[in-house]
């Protein structure tokens, strides 16, 4: 019994994390149809920043996980600045086929800048303690704390997002643009703006995420970005991508299968059934387990 | 297309030229090297030449910084104390920067400038690009840390002063057993040449000596982040012994933290991969999770032996840094061509292949007193690095010695 509630714990664990960058894919994809695949690698941009403003933090008595905030100003700049350099220029030119090859080329470049930067280069780098250690313990198995400050504030996140799309005047000019970009222009709403603030808030999301990945995984390399940002991907994609819930949903259970794989399958296979997960949900519901088939979405 | 085709004969009759010209070459200055030697064995004063092969810049610039330093040290004491056969030694130091390609470049200029003996690489991706075009221009090669396997073979020229990588799974199997230990775990990446190559050797080793492997876990890749699964299976399974092959950089921030979080408390070893891994702990963590946690090395720089401590107290007095592992065996490189060349009793790389090919011959060297065997890789022990930690930082001291696998 202890060692299902150990595994249990590790999926939520991991799929918290998921949840949280799976969050940051749904957000855009449901705007513009794009699958950012450089927001794994925005993960790493924010990692990298906490390392670096961590000890300034400390200095000033600041907590550690003071931090993120430098790490969403950065995020949330970089991730404008992909929009606005590499995103905007494909779209306008371009089919989406284009726009997600340049998904995948920014995803390269930026794990490629971040190396060639002396003060990153190619070795990894390990994070100071962020949260105090300590949990909740069940028998002889310990719930962490950051993990359950991780599913929080996926929660947290999730509720916010939906209210913000649903009842806010932003929300609806995303989800306006997100259905018909020509009538949405029609209607007075300024597309470019709505989508360079899309892109915003999902980069500020991919901060936060990096701030609860380093505080239970504390090690940031310069290609940690690729399998993280497709598994969070996968995420999105298995709860219904665009739908906020959906990728909350996903993560959580590609986090689940991962950790039960580990335990009670084959401990080197972990990964074949993640994927294996996502291609049978796909052929029984291709929409994903919230999607609908037709529909708007977000 | 007639034209073309004249064109490539022309140029096949260059390059046919050219390595017509190189065989020459390298066949001239054998003969001299062989000559020198037959006109007076004490007082030549033609310099014998090693070339050092080393990545020097690059991301493994510290290995190569290790290798050239390590060398530059033995030639200096062998210089000082009048040579090798009455004649100095000059060291050609060349840079792969840890590439394969760069790496057979330098080996191919060290040849052009008649270099009959090579101590290099450090890496074994490195030294495999170049095993054979040194067989193939019957040039010595000695690698200092090359722990591939597949490096060197019987009847060539490549030899090696560090132990393979499946004698170092062997070592740790050894360990266990005069630690007492008769159940054992093992968690590793089966998706990994290093990783999954020590848990070859470590489990048949177990099996000779009576040790059960009760239980083996795989990581997916050496991209995971989460080892508490692993671990809490060592746990059920009732051991105290894990061995666990992965690289510092997850030893530090994920193994060993996790290992102890899901309940593990007894020893975790693993191989040269550990070291450096105190620069990889969480600062602010409770660091008392290294302790028991063991590791297998090339040498231990605070060994008092007089042949370690001498050799540490020299290289600090001249570089101010404790030697690693790579400047012990590059040191240790230089030392055994002396004593092939002494036995030779001649320079010229044939007769000092044949030295270093003798598996009579007893090197006493730095990391350890050792023979070669019939392929060219030390039969010899290793130093067993146990970290220690007072909850805030993390050292290491010398555990133990396995000089000599038991039977």
């Amino acid at each position: 019994m202890s060692t299902f509630f150990q595994t249990l714990i590790v999926g939520l664990r991991l799929g918290s994390i998921y949840a949280l960058i799976a969050l940051g894919y749904t957000m855009v994809y449901g705007i513009i149809r794009l699958i950012n695949f450089a927001h794994g690698d925005f993960i790493m941009v924010g990692g990298y920043t906490m390392i670096f403003v961590v000890p300034a933090v400390l200095a000033l008595g600041l907590p550690a996980w003071a931090a993120v905030v430098a790490a969403i100003a950065v995020c949330v700049l970089v991730g404008m600045a992909t929009e606005l350099i590499a995103y905007r220029p494909v779209r306008k030119k371009g089919t989406a086929m284009t726009a997600l090859i340049t998904a995948i080329a920014m995803s390269l470049f930026l794990e490629n800048l971040a190396q060639a930067i002396p003060a990153i280069g190619p070795n990894p780098k390990v994070a100071s303690q962020i949260f105090s250690a300590g949990g909740i313990s069940i028998g002889p198995v310990t719930l962490e704390y950051t993990t359950i400050i991780t599913i929080v504030i996926s929660a947290v996140v999730m509720i916010v997002l939906w209210e913000f799309t649903q009842k806010t005047r932003l929300g609806r000019a995303m989800r306006c643009v997100s259905e018909d970009k020509a009538a949405a222009t029609l209607m007075g709403i300024n597309v470019n703006r709505t989508i360079l603030l899309t892109f915003a808030i999902g980069s500020g999301l991919a901060a936060v995420a990096a701030l609860m990945y380093m505080a239970q995984y504390p090690k940031v390399y310069t290609t940690m970005g690729s399998l993280l940002g497709l598994k969070a991907f996968v995420s999105a994609v298995l709860g219904g991508i665009g739908i906020i819930p959906g990728a909350v949903l996903g993560g959580i259970v590609i986090g689940l299968v991962e950790s039960f794989t580990t335990s009670y399958i084959s401990s080197s296979m972990a990964d074949t059934f993640v994927f294996l997960i996502l291609i049978v949900v796909l052929i029984i519901k291709p929409a994903g387990i919230l999607g609908r088939n037709a529909g708007e979405k977000v | 297309m007639k034209r073309k085709s004249l064109f490539s004969l022309l140029l096949a009759l260059c390059m046919m030229l050219s390595l017509a010209a190189c065989g020459g070459s390298s066949d001239t200055s054998k003969a001299d090297s062989a000559s020198g030697d037959t006109a007076a064995a004490g007082a030549s004063d033609e310099k014998i030449v090693i070339g050092v092969i080393s990545p020097n810049t690059g991301a493994l610039a510290a290995y190569g910084n290790g290798v050239v330093t390590g060398a530059d040290l033995a030639v200096e004491q062998i210089n000082a104390a009048g040579g090798i056969l009455g004649r100095q030694v000059e060291l050609i130091k060349t840079d792969d920067q840890s590439d394969p390609t760069e790496c057979l470049n330098a080996f191919n200029s060290l040849v052009a400038q008649g270099v009959g003996m090579i101590v290099g690489s450090a890496t074994s991706g490195c030294t495999s690009a170049i095993t054979d075009a040194a067989n193939e221009e019957e040039i010595c090669l000695l690698s200092p840390t090359a722990t591939a396997d597949s490096i060197t073979t019987e009847d060539d020229y490549v030899f090696r002063a560090c132990y393979a990588d499946s004698f170092q799974g062997a070592i740790a199997a050894a360990y266990a057993k005069q630690a007492g230990f008769d159940k054992v775990g093992v968690v590793y990446c089966a998706a990994d040449v290093y990783s999954k190559g020590l848990y070859d050797s470590f489990s048949s080793a177990c099996g000779k000596y009576g040790i059960e492997v009760v239980d083996a876990q795989s990581t997916a890749s050496l991209d995971v982040q989460d080892y508490t699964n692993q671990f809490a299976s060592m746990v059920k399974a009732g051991v105290d012994f894990v061995y666990a092959p992965f690289y510092y950089d997850v030893i530090g921030p994920y193994v060993v933290p996790q290992a102890r979080a899901a309940g593990y408390s007894g020893v975790i070893m693993g191989a040269d991969g550990y070291d450096t891994t105190p620069d990889y702990v969480v600062d602010g963590a409770d660091l008392s999770a290294f302790n028991k946690v063991y590791w297998t090395n090339h040498y231990d720089p605070t060994d008092s032996s007089e042949k370690v401590s001498s050799f540490v107290k020299a290289y600090e007095d001249k570089y101010g840094s404790v030697p690693s592992a790579f400047a012990a065996t590059a040191y240790d490189c230089v030392y055994m061509y002396k004593a092939a060349i002494e036995a030779a009793g001649s320079a010229s790389p044939a007769a000092v292949r044949d030295a270093l090919a003798d598996t009579s011959t007893v090197y006493e060297c730095v990391t350890g007193t050792f023979s070669l065997d019939e392929s060219g890789t030390p039969v010899k022990g290793a130093a067993i690095i146990a970290f220690e930690s007072d909850g805030s930082s993390v050292t290491s001291k010398l555990l133990d010695v396995v000089s000599k696998l038991p039977e």
